[in-house]
């Protein structure tokens, strides 16, 4: 797959090696059992630290979508169902333009959402 | 500087002079040698001469005129083989390893002639010829010998920039100018599993039935070549395009500045390229053909062209086209 990285951008490179795995399994690129490229291969092909790339894998690894094993490399794990959010994510971005908010903004509104007590909770 | 069109008029060959002395003269000369010394043995040859054994010695023979017909087919050989790099081996891959097949063919005719026959000197029939005893080990050693001397006397291709800007009709993806950009993934070769599976059962089997554990090394050096070539990892990046087998080795490469231009084609491995695996077609393109399907073609500067078969070849193609805008000059 195709991996892009921004140093001139305000997300970290490590974030946004993790968001295009995330991206590519909503848009179905990446099923469970696929294969990440070593860390190895893809530090040196977008010229970032190893480091950088195992702390992308690990952090999707803690969010329970790669499986990360000695000698297997990082694989996608059996997951939550990334797919669904697809069409509402992009229905959200497409109203969030329209009525001018903010990336930003548009992410702390869904932040501050996430942080509102669920039905179950009350 | 060459046009950058799919079917560019091609220079000449580089290195014309050394190929034809590693590739025509030095296999002909061998095989020449050959002829020299068995005419010499004329009047001490059988009137007929073994030139085939079986399990209980010679059981096919010819004529003393006859005995030459195998330094023939090894100068037909020679001569088409040298004849290809004049003509197709811009790359400098290609030239090196059918220059060095030439020659290795050359010694490998040569030393099997003057060994079969010599061991006839002196016979009143072929029948009485005594077993082969070591002359195509020999051979083998000398072609091998003589193969890699012919390979590492080949020139390899010099660091060639690509002049001119990429063609503007080839596939392009939009990147940012400070976006750095990477594609990558694996590509398997399924159908040499069957072939490689076959050899190394029938090895395996041979080397049993026979009792010759010795033959267990043929399996093993078998399986390790072949896994070699099963699975590869195909990487575009800012340092080009290159293909590695999962152990680590072999690797073809296209640096950045050496592409013209990248194309996704169709390719039919047998039929185009005889096979799977590394190879050349007739119309001296390489290619890294693992399955049939899509694949990158890349025109490289020097009339060198490289297919790598690989699933989504369109976008390792374009991205190695836009990638090569930020390069040339």
């Amino acid at each position: 797959m195709l991996w892009t990285v921004a140093p001139a951008r305000d997300e970290p490179l490590f974030a946004q090696i993790a968001t295009q795995v995330r991206t590519a399994v909503a848009a179905g690129e990446l099923r469970t059992g696929d294969r990440l490229p070593p860390a190895r291969v893809l530090a040196g092909s977008l010229e970032v630290n190893l480091h950088t790339v195992l702390r992308a894998y690990q952090d999707l690894r803690d969010e329970g979508l790669v499986d990360l094993r000695r000698g297997r490399g990082a694989v996608i794990a059996e997951h939550a169902d990334y797919a669904a959010l697809d069409a509402p994510v992009a229905a959200l971005v497409a109203a969030a333009r329209s009525a001018g908010v903010t990336p930003d903004a548009t992410a702390a509104l869904v932040r501050a959402a996430f942080a509102r007590p669920t039905q179950e909770d009350r | 500087m060459t046009p950058t069109s799919p079917a560019p008029a091609r220079p000449p060959v580089p290195h014309r002079r050394t190929t034809t002395l590693l590739a025509l003269v030095l296999p002909l000369a061998l095989l020449v040698g050959a002829a020299v010394l068995v005419l010499g043995w004329r009047d001490e040859l059988p009137d007929r001469i073994a030139t085939h054994w079986g399990s209980d010695g010679p059981d096919g023979y010819s004529s003393f005129a006859g005995a030459f017909v195998p330094l023939a087919v090894g100068a037909v050989l020679c001569v088409g083989q040298w004849a290809f790099v004049m003509w197709r081996g811009h790359d400098g891959l290609t030239r090196r390893g059918v220059t060095a097949t030439s020659a290795g063919l050359g010694a490998l005719f040569a030393v099997v002639e003057v060994g079969t026959i010599e061991s006839q000197r002196g016979l009143a029939d072929g029948s009485l010829a005594p077993a082969e005893g070591g002359t195509v080990t020999l051979a083998l050693a000398a072609a091998v010998v003589l193969g890699a001397l012919a390979f590492l006397l080949s020139p390899a291709d010099p660091p060639r920039p690509a002049l001119e800007p990429v063609a503007a009709d080839a596939r392009r993806l939009p990147l940012a100018p400070t976006q750095r950009a990477a594609w990558t993934r694996t590509v398997g070769s399924p159908a040499a599993l069957v072939p490689a599976v076959a050899a190394v059962v029938t090895t395996v089997t041979l080397a049993v039935v026979l009792e010759q554990w010795v033959l267990l090394t043929v399996p093993v050096a078998l399986a390790a070549l072949l896994a070699a070539m099963l699975l590869w990892r195909v990487t575009v990046d800012s340092r080009g395009l290159e293909a590695t087998s999962v152990l680590g080795w072999p690797r073809v490469r296209v640096p950045l500045d050496e592409v013209q231009r990248a194309d996704v084609v169709d390719v039919r491995p047998v039929r185009e390229f005889g096979g799977w695996g590394y190879r050349i077609g007739k119309d001296g393109r390489a290619a890294l053909a693992l399955r049939a399907g899509t694949a990158i073609q890349v025109h490289r500067t020097g009339s060198r062209v490289l297919v790598v078969t690989v699933d989504d070849a369109a976008t390792g193609a374009a991205l190695l086209n836009s990638l090569a805008d930020r390069r040339h000059p």
